[in-house]
């Protein structure tokens, strides 16, 4: 056989070819191995379960609690395997679970659930859980038998118990001497192997208690831009993204990447988008008369659809019914601007254009944080257009994170968009943190603040026992129905997307787990 | 009649493409209110994303509203701001340019220093603390790129302005006993300004550009207000499904600071003593030479 030039040429491709799939292949095998590769916004962070910085759902693959929250507020047996709540609930007795190991070795027993509580229970910077605030004492009653004892029955003792921080336990050997945090080390099914800030890695625990993942590892990969999280997961780069705040998906993003075949998972999620109303600021929002032709001067339906692609669900109470104890249903305020019109009138804020009543323009800032709710300003703007119809002037102000951080507490708003706390805090996170007046609760703001009305029925709710605690909490909805105190807008729909080359997921049942149970990979 | 044709010339002396773009930009930003063929406001929430059609020649955005009525305003409202900008920066850059130039000396010193520490800062990162500081709005938002930006012709002032001081009939001036106001404000201060608004055409794009910049990341103009960088922010979601939303203001904007720094360019180019030509240089020779003559 003669050897030319071309013969020459063409050899050499097709030994590069096979050259260069090579590493392909063998990335293939490894993948086949299987490494389930997730997004996240931001980096995981500082994971110490008792601080509070690192990314929950990071947190959550490593450490475990003693019970977990389920779908629809069931608690699921966890590090422990029985616990009763006796003496009125001001005991809470845990019966351990046996044989489980911390990834070090360590064994989890009583002395190793002590040493935990010991680091954050009772504590000031923790006084923002009851459990903590109620704290008495605790006792071991045997190697694996704990009791904790508290000064008042706790109100959702059982749900401060299933949090990612700090309810979830380290292992007493990953503290230096002083007893500083060093290292992640959980019983949980995954064990941190590097992070850096652009990912991290986690190794399967072979030794792990429960149901082991099919796979023996799990890439959490940094991509701050959502439109980087969408072209990575049509192109395979990731298995797996979405979550409130691990990253998250925008209604827009999920229809496109159901066109585009990828499997898109929306659930009803479990917080709610709602407008605070700041009287105080604004005289005119103290008439329910304005409160309520704004509440009827929009049209959520429209919005619902337009802005979010219908999967989110027009809200007129504060939690959805995902939330234990979210109250009975009220009907979704629909838009009527002649009613709304009618009520303004009523109210003495009169004229064509903007109205006016004693010389003052009935205008009103709406303060919005795209970085807080994506969408918020085109929300604003659709709310700005339609009040407008109404004789309302409605101002829009953009803040970034940090600003919305110092503006909302400071009460430097007339109306602006609060997120609901979302299981496993509610109902008695949203209730307590943002309607009570007399509770300090840092960054997130006030809802409504209403120390004459309000606050009455949240301390009757916080102390009713189970058999009224339904009763006293309808009271709460009732009245912020009735007084138009917020303005419940959207319920935030849960949603993840994967490649098809995972299946069995299942969207978790609050926003702060991350969703690796049950998966299996394909290829 | 003269100062026309003076005019029509040096505009012929301009990239056209340059000229086109500032002109189209400038007269859709005076003429907005009246051309525009849409409230830009006007919300129809039924027609979010419409395609082109006779209602509207460029489709409308998420909000059912007009994106072509949305384009020409938006030119207004970056004409105005970049306006706006440019006379703050400027009257304080030429200020205290001219001040220096003329004092010398330790005014100098510390004013050049000054302009030193904010010319080392970048603009962005400038405007964006100022921003932080004082909050969203539209007058903060003008404030900041002001404050950003007043370096730059503060340099360009002093420059110029020493190179006047130094000129002859300046000191014939002094000599004479002309005042120091007198020189300051009728021979070093028109004289700079002159120099200055030369080089303010070429940042003129790029202020339009910070302003939507700002917009881009919600912190310049406040909606309801159209504006190129709202528009694009609020359009990238949709890239995929309706890019057209996105390409539109991102081309416009581009359009407008390529034609604003080719024309700032030409501008600071056509000052520029060209060469003179062989026939033009013998000529003069010829000239000094018969005048030479003449005196003999």
């Amino acid at each position: 056989m003669q050897t030319n030039r071309r013969t020459l040429l063409k050899g050499m491709a097709g030994m590069t070819a096979i050259l260069a799939t090579n590493p392909i292949i063998a990335l293939a095998q490894e993948g086949a191995g299987g490494v389930l590769r997730v997004a996240a916004a931001k980096p995981a962070g500082d994971l110490n379960p008792h601080a509070f910085k690192g990314l929950w759902a990071v947190q959550d693959l490593i450490f475990e609690p003693l019970l977990r929250y389920e779908h629809g507020g069931r608690f699921s047996p966890a590090l422990a395997t029985e616990w009763q709540v006796e003496d009125g609930g001001r005991l809470l007795r845990f019966k351990l679970r046996q044989n489980v190991k911390f990834h070090d070795g360590a064994p989890w027993n009583a002395e190793a659930m002590i040493w935990n509580l010991d680091r954050w229970i009772g504590k000031d910077s923790t006084a923002w859980m009851n459990a903590s605030r109620l704290f008495a004492g605790h006792k071991v009653i045997d190697d694996y038998t704990v009791e904790i004892t508290f000064k008042e029955p706790v109100l959702g003792l059982l749900n401060e118990f299933s949090y990612v921080r700090p309810s979830r336990f380290l292992s007493p050997k990953s503290v230096d001497a002083a007893g500083n945090y060093q290292k992640p080390i959980g019983t949980g099914a995954w064990m941190e192997e590097q992070a850096t800030n652009d990912g991290s890695e986690f190794e399967r625990f072979d030794d792990y208690w429960g149901d082991k993942p099919g796979y023996k590892h799990l890439e959490l990969m940094v991509l701050p831009d959502s439109r980087g999280r969408m072209a990575a997961i049509r192109a395979g780069d990731i298995d797996l993204t979405g979550g409130e705040f691990l990253a998250p998906i925008k209604a827009t993003e999920a229809v496109t990447l159901q066109a585009a075949g990828v499997p898109v998972v929306v659930e009803q999620g479990t917080s709610t988008i709602v407008a605070g109303l700041n009287p105080d600021r604004n005289p005119a929002l103290k008439d329910l008369k304005v409160r309520q032709a704004i509440n009827i001067g929009f049209d959520r339906n429209a919005i619902s659809q337009v802005l979010y692609k219908g999967l989110a669900q027009p809200a007129a109470n504060i939690f959805p019914e995902t939330v234990h104890l979210s109250g009975k249903r009220f009907p979704v305020p629909a838009r009527d601007p002649e009613a709304a019109r009618k009520l303004l009138d009523e109210a003495g804020w009169v004229g064509d254009g903007v109205r006016e009543k004693d010389g003052q323009t009935l205008s009103i800032e709406i303060v919005v944080s795209e970085e807080q709710i994506a969408g918020s300003r085109s929300l604003a703007e659709v709310m700005q257009a339609q009040l407008g119809e109404i004789g309302i002037d409605v101002k829009i102000r953009s803040v970034d994170h940090a600003s919305r951080h110092s503006d909302i507490p400071a009460r430097h708003f007339d109306i602006a968009l609060f997120t609901t706390f979302g299981a496993p805090y509610e109902p008695f996170g949203t209730i307590i943190g943002l309607l009570l007046s007399t509770y300090d609760n840092g960054v997130d703001g006030k809802l409504v603040i209403d120390p004459e009305h309000l606050d009455p029925l949240v301390n009757a709710a916080a102390s009713a026992s189970e058999d009224t605690v339904e009763q006293a909490t309808q009271a709460i909805h009732d009245y912020l129905h009735d007084q138009v105190s917020c303005l419940p807008l959207f319920y935030v729909p849960s949603i993840w997307a994967h490649t098809n080359r995972v299946s069995g997921f299942k969207a978790p049942s609050t926003e702060y787990d991350l969703p690796y149970k049950g998966l299996a990979l394909n290829f | 009649m003269r100062i026309l044709q003076d005019f029509a010339r040096s505009l012929r002396q301009l990239p056209r493409v340059s000229m086109v773009a500032v002109g189209v930009f400038v007269t859709l930003g005076v003429l907005a209110p009246y051309i525009a063929p849409h409230d830009p406001n006007a919300q129809d929430l039924l027609a979010a994303h419409a395609g082109i059609s006779w209602e509207h020649w460029l489709g409308a955005d998420h909000l059912g509203r007009d994106t072509l009525s949305r384009l020409i305003v938006s030119a207004r409202t970056s004409l105005v701001g970049m306006c706006l900008v440019l006379l703050i920066a400027l009257s304080v850059g030429i200020t205290i340019g001219t001040i220096a130039g003329y004092k010398r000396g330790w005014v100098e010193e510390v004013l050049m220093r000054i302009v030193d520490v904010g010319l080392a800062m970048p603009s962005l990162i400038v405007a964006l603390a100022v921003i932080g500081i004082f909050g969203t709005g539209y007058w903060n938002m003008i404030f900041a790129l002001a404050l950003a930006w007043w370096p730059g012709s503060a340099r360009i002032s002093r420059a110029v302005a020493v190179g006047v001081m130094n000129r002859p009939h300046i000191e014939t001036l002094r000599v004479l006993g002309a005042s120091p106001l007198r020189v300051y404000f009728h021979h070093l201060l028109p004289t700079t300004i002159g120099a200055v608004l030369v080089y303010a055409t070429a940042d003129a794009g790029a202020v339009a550009l910070s302003i939507a910049t700002l917009s881009f990341l919600g912190l310049g103009i406040q909606p309801p207000t159209p504006e190129w960088g709202q528009m694009l922010v609020d359009a990238l979601p949709y890239l995929e499904t309706v890019p057209m939303q996105v390409i539109l203001p991102g081309l416009v904007l581009t359009a407008v600071v390529i034609g604003f720094n080719l024309l700032g360019e030409s501008i600071a180019l056509n000052r520029v003593p060209t060469p003179l030509s062989r026939r033009i240089l013998a000529s003069r020779r010829m000239l000094a030479s018969n005048w030479t003559r003449a005196q003999q």
